[in-house]
C-alpha cells in the first residue's frame, strides 16, 4: 500500500475509529464493574456525555500555572492520536508503519506523561506534586517490564516494525498458541492494567488523597482541558488494548482495501477489544488496589513472565 | 586552516598573559579582555567547525608534521574522521559556550581576574582541540595533561570555596591516576611497535599478543574511564562540575569527558584487534549499565541543581558504553555489521548528549546567576521570571529524556535497535546480556524522565520558594542566544538525524574493526534498519504528525462547546485561605517513592531533630536532615585508602632519620648491582 | 498416532508446563497462604492434565492412574486438608522474609536458567521431539529449585508445606517427561506417602500453634533450648 490517497484514507479511518470508540470501551468497562458491584451502573454512552459536557464547560485556571498548564492537553491528546495512527487496529500494513515502531509508541506515551507530571508541580498545590512523584516512580519501574514484553514479541518477527510483526504472527496462526507468546502476553497485560492506572496499581475513579495518582496529577483540570486529558486517557486505553490483542492474536485483520474486508477487520478490532475490556473489568472488580510499594512486587511478575518466555524459548532452547 | 585555530586559540592566551596583572582594578580593559577572549574563542570554534566538516565531509585525514629535536620521532598531528567528529562536538559546544559567557562572566567582572579565566578558558579549549588532533603518543599526553590542569585552575576559580578547593584537589588526584594509566598503556604499545606515533599503532604488521592487548584494554579503560566518569572512578564527578563556573560545567560535562569516550574508542576499534576477546564487551556492558543506572538514581535524590547534572553525565555515558560494549561484544562474535551500527548508536549520543547537557548547564548557570542558588529548594515559579531560560531549560529536560521528536530519542532508538538484533546472535552471554541490557537502559530512560520532571518543575513551576526566586530577573541576551542555538540543535539532531547519521556512516566505517557501514539507510526524513527487517523511524513525519493533529482538539473544542471561557482561579488550599508556597511538593518528597524503592542502594539515613527550647506557645523548630550512603566512597575508596596509608606507614620505617642507615641503603644498593649486572 | 495430533498434544503439553512453572512463580510472589494453597491446587490440576496428555498422546495407559491420583489427591484431598489446617490456625499471610519478593523473583529466573541449562545437557542429541521434552524437563527441575528455595526462603509452616509439594511436583513431572511415568506401584507409594505425610504435618502444624501460638519456624528454634 505506497499510493498517497489509501494511506491517507487508511489513516484518517484509524484516527476516528479509536477517537470514536475509545470513550465507548471506557464505558462498558465502568458498566460491567458496576453489575459486578450489584447496581445498575451507569450507560455505556455516559462518557460521551461526560466529554460533551465538559466541552462546553468554562475552564479554570490558577494564576501560579504557566504556559505548561494551558497547553499540555493539547499536547497529550495530539501524541495520543498520532500514537492511535502508528497502532495496528483494523489494517495490516499499518498505513503509517514506517514513522514509527513499538519503541516510538512507548516513548511517545512517555512523552505524554512527562507533561502531565510537570503539570502536576505547575500550581503548586500538594495534591499535583503527590500524583507527580508516584506517576514517575511507577512509571519508571513498568518501562523495564514493558520494554521486555516488547522485546519478546519483537525477536520472533525479527524487527520492531509492527506491521512485520503481526504479519509474521498471522502468517503462521500455530504459533499465537505458542508459550513465550502467552507468557509475554500476560506480562504485558499486567503491564496495561499499570501504565492505564487501573486497580490494582490505581483507582481511576477515586479523589482520596490515599489513593490517586492520575487522578492527582490532572485535579486542577476543568472544562475543555479536563475533556482533552480524559479523552486522552480513554484512547490510551483503547490503544493498549489494541495492541495487546493485534500483537499476541492478530485475527481477522484486513489485509486489502476491499469494503468487506475493512468491515470484518472493524468487527473483529471491536470484538477483540470488547473481550479484552471486560476482562480488565473483572480483574479490576476482583482485586483490591495494591499499596503504593507492592507495586513494584507485581511489576517484577510481569517483568519474570516476559523474562520466562526469553529463557525457556530463546535463549537456551529452540 | 589548522594552523590559523591553533594560532587563533593561542592568541587569547597570550592577551590573558598581557592583562594578568590587572586583577584589582575593574574598568574598561577588563571589559575589553572579555570580549575579547570570548570572540576570539567564538571564533576559532566557528573555524574548528568548518575544519571538522570539511574533513567529515569529504574524508581525507589532516596530516601536519611538527619537526622538532625531542628523541621521541617525529610527531604529528592526525585528523582522520574520528579526530573530526570529536572537534566538531568540541567546537560546536565551544561556540555556544563562547556566545554565553560574553554575558555570563560579567559578573565575574572587578571581582575577580578576568583575564585569567579568559586565559584558561582559551588553553583549556586548546588542549582539547589539540587531545583529538594528536597523532603521537607523546603529544596526545602533553595536551591530555594540558586539559586537567587547566580545569583544576578553572574548579578552584572561585578558591574561596573550601568545597571549591576540595573539588579541584579530588579532581587532580583522580585524573592522575587515570593519565598515569595512560602513560602505561603508551608505554607498552610502543615497547611492541617501536614506535609513539598513532600510526604505527595501527599499523597491521604490529598486532600485539592477545595477553598484551588485554592488558592495553584495561589500562585504557581505566585510564579513560576515569576521565569519562564511569562507575567506579567517578567520585570527582559530582563536586568537581558543581564547583566550576557554569559556562566551564557546561564545557567540563558536555565536552570534556567525551575526551575520555574518544580516547576508548581510538584504541579499541583502531589500535586492537582483529581478534577482540568476548570478556571486553561483556566488561564494558557492565560498566555502562551499572554507570546509567547508579548515576541515575543517585542524580535523584540531589537537590543542587548542578550536582544533579552532573550525575547525569554519569548516567548518559552509561548509555554511550552500551553502544560501544555492545560493538566490541558483537565485533568479538564475527558481526562487524551489527558493530558498526551500535557504535554509531554510541557516537550518536555522544553528540546528543555534548548539546543537551551543554544547554542544562548554561540553563543552571542563568539560573544560578538569577537567584545566587543552586538549592532548588529554594527555587519555584521561575518559569514567569526567567521565561526563555525556561523554555530552553525544558527543551534540554526533553531530549535528556529521550522524549521524541528531540535528539535524545533518536540515538536511544538506535542503540535500543542494535541490542535487539544482537539477540540473534547464538552466543549464551550475549543472549543473556541484551534482555537485561535492554530492559536497564528502558529504567534508566524512564528515571531520567523522573528526575527531570523534578528538576524542572521544583525550579521553575509553582509558587516562588524563597524572596531570591521571587526577585529573579532574566538573563542577558548573550546567555539566552546561546541557549537557544543549542536548543535549536537538539530539535535539528533529532528531526533530522540524515544530517547526523550521514556523517557518522562513514566514520564507522572507516575504523577497522568495525568496518561495515550502510546499516541505518536514510530515505528523506526516515531511518530505516534494513537488517531488522524494515524497523524504522521518520522523526520529522513525527513531528509534523503531531503538529498537524493538534488541529484536531482545537477544532472539536471550538464545533462542540464555542469559544473558549477562561476564568481565573486561586490553587485550592484545601479549605485553607492562601495557598503558601511551602505547601508545595519539595524535591526530596518527590523522589521519597524512588527511594524507597530502590532502598537497598540507597541506605538512606534520617535525622529528624527537634528543638524544643523555644517558647512552650510557638511550635518547636524541627529539623529533618536526609543523608543517603555513598556506596563507592565507603566501600571502595576508604578500605583503598586505608590500605594505601597503611602500607606506607609500614614503609615509612625504613626512613629512621640517621644518616648512617641512608648511607646503608645506598652501600647496600652498589654491592647488589655489581654482584648482578656484571 | 499421526504426526499432527502429536503435534497439537506436544503444543498443549508445553502450554500447560509453562502454566505449572507461572503458578511456582506466582507461589513465590504472593503473600498469601490461602493464595498459596489455591495456586497449588492449580499447579497441580494442570500437572494431572499433563500427564492424561502424555496417555493420549503416547498411549502409556498406566500414567491413566497416576494423573487421576494426582488430581485427586494432590489437587484435591490435600488442598482441603491444608485449608482447614488454617482455618484453625488463622494465620492468614506471610509477613517477614528473608529474600524480599522482587530479588526472590529474580533469583528463581536466574534458576530456570540453571535449570534450562541442565535440561539440554542431559538429552544432547537424543529424541526426535527433544525441545517440547526438554521443555518440560527444565520446568520440572525449576520447580524442583523453586520448591526448595521456598522451603528456604520462607517462614511459616504451611509454606514449607507447599514447598515441598513444589518440589514433588516437579519429581513427577521429569518422571513424566523422560520415562512416561514410572511403573505404578511406585507411584501409588508415593502417593499416599505424600497424603499421610500432609495430614500428619497437618496435625502437627495444629498442636504447634497451640502450645507455641505461632508457627513460624524462627520461633521453632527456641526448642532447642
Amino acid at each position: 500500500m505506497s499510493d498517497v490517497p489509501a494511506i491517507v484514507l487508511l489513516s484518517l479511518l484509524q484516527l476516528l475509529l479509536v477517537l470514536a470508540s475509545a470513550p465507548l470501551i471506557s464505558g462498558i468497562i465502568g458498566k460491567t464493574k458496576a453489575r459486578f458491584q450489584n447496581r445498575q451502573g451507569a450507560g455505556i454512552l455516559q462518557p460521551y456525555f461526560d466529554l460533551a459536557k465538559l466541552l462546553r464547560k468554562e475552564v479554570v485556571v490558577s494564576p501560579v500555572a504557566s504556559w505548561v498548564f494551558r497547553s499540555t492537553p493539547y499536547l497529550v491528546f495530539a501524541s495520543t492520536l498520532v500514537i492511535a495512527l502508528l497502532v495496528p487496529t483494523v489494517v495490516v500494513p499499518v498505513p503509517l508503519d514506517w514513522v514509527g515502531d513499538i519503541i516510538t509508541v512507548i516513548y511517545l506515551f512517555a512523552l505524554g506523561r512527562f507533561f502531565v507530571a510537570l503539570v502536576g508541580l505547575d500550581t503548586g498545590s500538594a495534591f499535583g506534586g503527590l500524583g507527580a512523584s508516584r506517576e514517575m516512580s511507577i512509571a519508571s519501574i513498568i518501562e523495564p517490564a514493558m520494554m521486555l514484553a516488547i522485546f519478546t514479541a519483537a525477536v520472533t518477527a525479527g524487527s520492531t516494525n509492527l506491521s512485520v510483526i503481526v504479519a509474521t504472527l498471522s502468517s503462521t496462526p500455530a504459533s499465537m498458541l505458542n508459550p513465550a507468546h502467552l507468557l509475554a502476553f500476560s506480562g504485558l497485560f499486567i503491564v496495561t492494567m499499570a501504565e492505564t492506572g487501573r486497580i490494582p496499581v490505581d483507582n481511576p475513579d477515586t479523589h482520596l488523597e490515599l489513593t490517586m495518582i492520575h487522578e492527582a496529577m490532572i485535579l486542577e483540570y476543568s472544562g475543555r482541558y479536563l475533556a482533552f486529558i480524559e479523552w486522552s486517557s480513554q484512547m490510551k486505553l483503547a490503544i493498549f488494548l489494541a495492541l495487546l490483542s493485534n500483537m499476541f492474536f492478530p485475527v481477522g485483520m484486513a489485509t486489502t482495501l476491499a469494503p468487506w474486508a475493512l468491515f470484518v477487520g472493524c468487527a473483529a478490532f471491536f470484538a477483540k477489544v470488547i473481550v479484552l475490556a471486560a476482562i480488565v473489568a473483572v480483574v479490576e472488580s476482583t482485586n483490591a488496589k495494591l499499596r503504593l510499594f507492592r507495586v513494584p512486587e507485581l511489576l517484577m511478575v510481569a517483568f519474570i513472565l516476559s523474562l520466562l518466555a526469553l529463557i525457556l524459548y530463546f535463549i537456551v532452547g529452540a | 586552516m589548522s594552523a590559523g585555530y591553533v594560532l587563533g586559540a593561542l592568541l587569547p592566551a597570550l592577551t590573558g598573559i598581557l592583562g594578568w596583572g590587572r586583577v584589582k582594578s575593574p574598568g574598561a580593559l577588563d571589559g575589553l579582555v572579555k570580549n575579547l577572549g570570548f570572540t576570539i574563542a567564538l571564533a576559532s570554534s566557528l573555524a574548528g567547525c568548518v575544519l571538522s566538516l570539511s574533513i567529515l565531509l569529504s574524508g581525507d585525514p589532516l596530516h601536519v608534521e611538527i619537526q622538532q629535536s625531542l628523541p621521541f620521532g617525529t610527531m604529528a598531528l592526525h585528523a582522520d574522521r574520528l579526530s573530526a567528529f570529536f572537534l566538531g562536538v568540541i567546537s560546536l559546544i565551544a561556540a555556544a559556550v563562547s556566545v554565553y559567557s560574553l554575558g555570563y562572566a560579567k559578573e565575574f567582572l572587578g571581582r575577580r581576574n578576568m583575564a585569567l579565566l579568559v586565559f584558561l578558558y582559551n588553553l583549556f579549549l586548546l588542549s582539547m582541540a589539540g587531545v583529538v588532533l594528536s597523532g603521537h603518543a607523546f603529544l596526545f599526553l602533553f595536551f591530555w595533561e594540558g586539559m586537567s590542569l587547566t580545569t583544576y585552575f578553572l574548579i578552584n576559580y572561585e578558591h574561596e570555596d573550601p568545597a571549591a578547593r576540595r573539588a579541584a584537589y579530588l579532581y587532580v588526584v583522580m585524573t592522575h591516576l587515570g593519565t598515569a594509566l595512560l602513560v602505561v598503556m603508551f608505554v607498552i604499545l610502543f615497547s611492541h611497535t617501536g614506535s609513539f606515533s598513532f600510526g604505527a599503532f595501527r599499523d597491521p604488521g604490529s598486532r600485539l599478543p592477545t595477553a598484551v592487548q588485554s592488558i592495553v584494554f584495561l589500562c585504557a579503560t581505566i585510564g579513560f574511564g576515569v576521565k569519562a566518569g564511569i562507575i567506579p572512578f567517578h567520585i570527582w564527578l559530582p563536586e568537581a562540575h558543581p564547583a566550576a563556573p557554569s559556562n566551564i560545567s557546561a564545557l567540563m560535562s558536555g565536552v570534556m569527558i567525551k575526551m575520555g569516550i574518544y580516547g576508548m574508542v581510538r584504541v579499541y576499534f583502531d589500535f586492537l584487534g582483529p581478534d577482540i576477546p568476548e570478556w571486553w564487551g561483556i566488561l564494558i556492558l557492565i560498566v555502562a549499565v551499572t554507570s546509567s543506572v547508579l548515576g541515575v538514581l543517585y542524580a535523584l535524590m540531589e537537590h543542587d541543581l548542578k550536582r544533579l547534572l552532573a550525575f547525569h553525565s554519569i548516567e548518559n555515558i552509561g548509555i554511550i558504553l552500551m553502544g560501544v560494549g555492545g560493538a566490541l561484544l558483537f565485533a568479538s562474535l564475527g558481526n562487524r555489521p551489527l558493530a558498526s551500527l551500535a557504535l554509531l548508536a554510541g557516537l550518536y549520543h555522544v553528540l546528543n548528549h555534548a548539546t543537551f547537557k551543554g544547554l542544562l548547564f548554561l540553563g543552571a548557570g542563568s539560573v544560578l546567576h538569577a537567584t545566587h542558588t543552586r538549592n532548588i529548594e529554594e527555587l519555584g515559579g521561575l518559569v514567569k521570571r526567567l521565561p526563555w531560560t525556561a523554555f530552553f531549560f525544558l527543551v534540554g529536560a526533553v531530549a535528556i529524556s529521550a522524549l521524541p521528536p528531540l535528539n535524545g530519542f533518536v540515538s536511544e532508538w538506535l542503540t535500543f535497535q542494535a541490542l535487539l538484533l544482537g539477540f540473534h546472535l547464538s552466543d549464551l552471554s550475549v543472549k543473556i546480556a541484551v534482555p537485561l541490557t535492554v530492559a536497564l537502559l528502558a529504567l534508566t530512560g524512564a528515571l531520567a524522565a523522573a528526575c527531570f520532571v523534578k528538576a524542572f518543575g521544583i525550579t521553575f513551576l509553582g509558587l516562588p520558594r524563597s524572596d531570591r526566586a521571587a526577585s529573579a530577573q532574566e538573563s542577558s541576551f548573550s546567555m539566552i542566544a546561546a541557549m537557544g542555538s543549542l536548543a535549536l540543535l537538539c530539535v535539528v539532531f533529532g528531526i533530522a538525524p540524515g544530517l547526523v547519521v550521514s556523517v557518522l556512516d562513514p566514520l564507522v566505517g572507516s575504523l577497522p574493526a568495525t568496518s561495515a557501514s550502510g546499516q541505518v539507510v536514510l530515505k528523506g526524513g526516515m531511518m530505516l534498519i534494513p537488517q531488522s527487517n524494515s524497523s524504522s523511524v521518520s522523526p520529522l513525519v513525527l513531528c509534523g504528525l503531531i503538529i498537524a493533529v493538534t488541529l484536531v482538539p482545537i477544532a472539536a473544542g471550538y464545533l462542540l462547546g464555542g469559544r473558549m471561557r477562561r476564568r481565573a482561579v486561586m490553587t485550592w488550599a484545601c479549605g485553607l485561605q492562601k495557598i503558601e508556597p511551602r505547601m508545595q511538593y519539595t524535591a526530596t518528597g518527590f523522589s521519597k517513592p524512588i527511594r524507597m524503592i530502590f532502598s537497598n542502594i540507597f541506605r538512606a539515613t534520617h535525622e529528624i531533630e527537634i528543638s524544643d527550647e523555644t517558647s512552650p506557645y510557638f511550635r518547636p523548630d524541627i529539623t529533618y536532615e536526609l543523608k543517603t550512603e555513598s556506596l563507592f566512597l565507603k566501600y571502595l575508596y576508604e578500605p583503598a585508602y586505608r590500605i594505601i596509608i597503611g602500607s606506607a606507614r609500614i614503609f615509612r620505617r625504613i626512613q629512621t632519620g640517621h644518616i648512617q642507615t641512608y648511607l646503608a641503603y645506598i652501600f647496600l644498593t652498589l654491592v647488589l648491582l655489581l654482584l648482578f649486572a656484571r | 498416532m499421526d504426526p499432527t495430533h502429536l503435534q497439537t498434544v506436544g503444543l498443549l503439553i508445553d502450554i500447560f508446563a509453562a502454566a505449572i512453572l507461572v503458578t511456582a512463580f506466582l507461589v513465590v510472589s504472593s503473600r498469601s497462604l490461602v493464595f498459596y494453597i489455591r495456586l497449588f491446587a492449580l499447579q497441580s490440576f494442570f500437572l494431572g492434565v499433563v500427564a492424561l496428555l502424555v496417555v493420549l498422546g503416547y498411549g502409556e495407559t498406566h500414567i491413566l492412574i497416576a494423573a487421576v491420583l494426582t488430581i485427586a489427591i494432590k489437587a484435591i484431598a490435600i488442598p482441603v486438608v491444608l485449608s482447614r489446617v488454617i482455618e484453625r490456625i488463622h494465620v492468614r499471610k506471610e509477613v517477614d522474609f528473608s529474600i524480599n519478593i522482587p530479588a526472590s523473583l529474580l533469583l528463581c529466573g536466574g534458576m530456570v536458567i540453571l535449570a534450562d541449562s541442565v535440561a539440554h545437557s542431559i538429552l544432547d542429541a537424543q529424541r526426535a521431539d527433544a525441545p517440547a521434552v526438554s521443555r518440560v524437563l527444565s520446568v520440572s527441575i525449576a520447580m524442583m529449585l523453586i520448591g526448595l528455595f521456598i522451603m528456604m526462603t520462607r517462614k511459616k509452616a504451611i509454606t514449607q508445606i507447599v514447598g515441598l509439594l513444589t518440589m514433588e511436583n516437579g519429581v513427577f513431572l521429569s518422571g513424566l517427561s523422560i520415562t512416561y511415568g514410572m511403573p505404578l506401584i511406585v507411584e501409588v507409594g508415593i502417593f499416599f506417602d505424600i497424603l499421610v505425610a500432609v495430614l500428619i504435618l497437618g496435625v502437627f502444624i495444629f498442636r504447634i500453634n497451640k502450645t507455641f501460638e505461632s508457627i513460624s519456624i524462627d520461633s521453632l528454634r527456641s526448642l532447642r533450648e
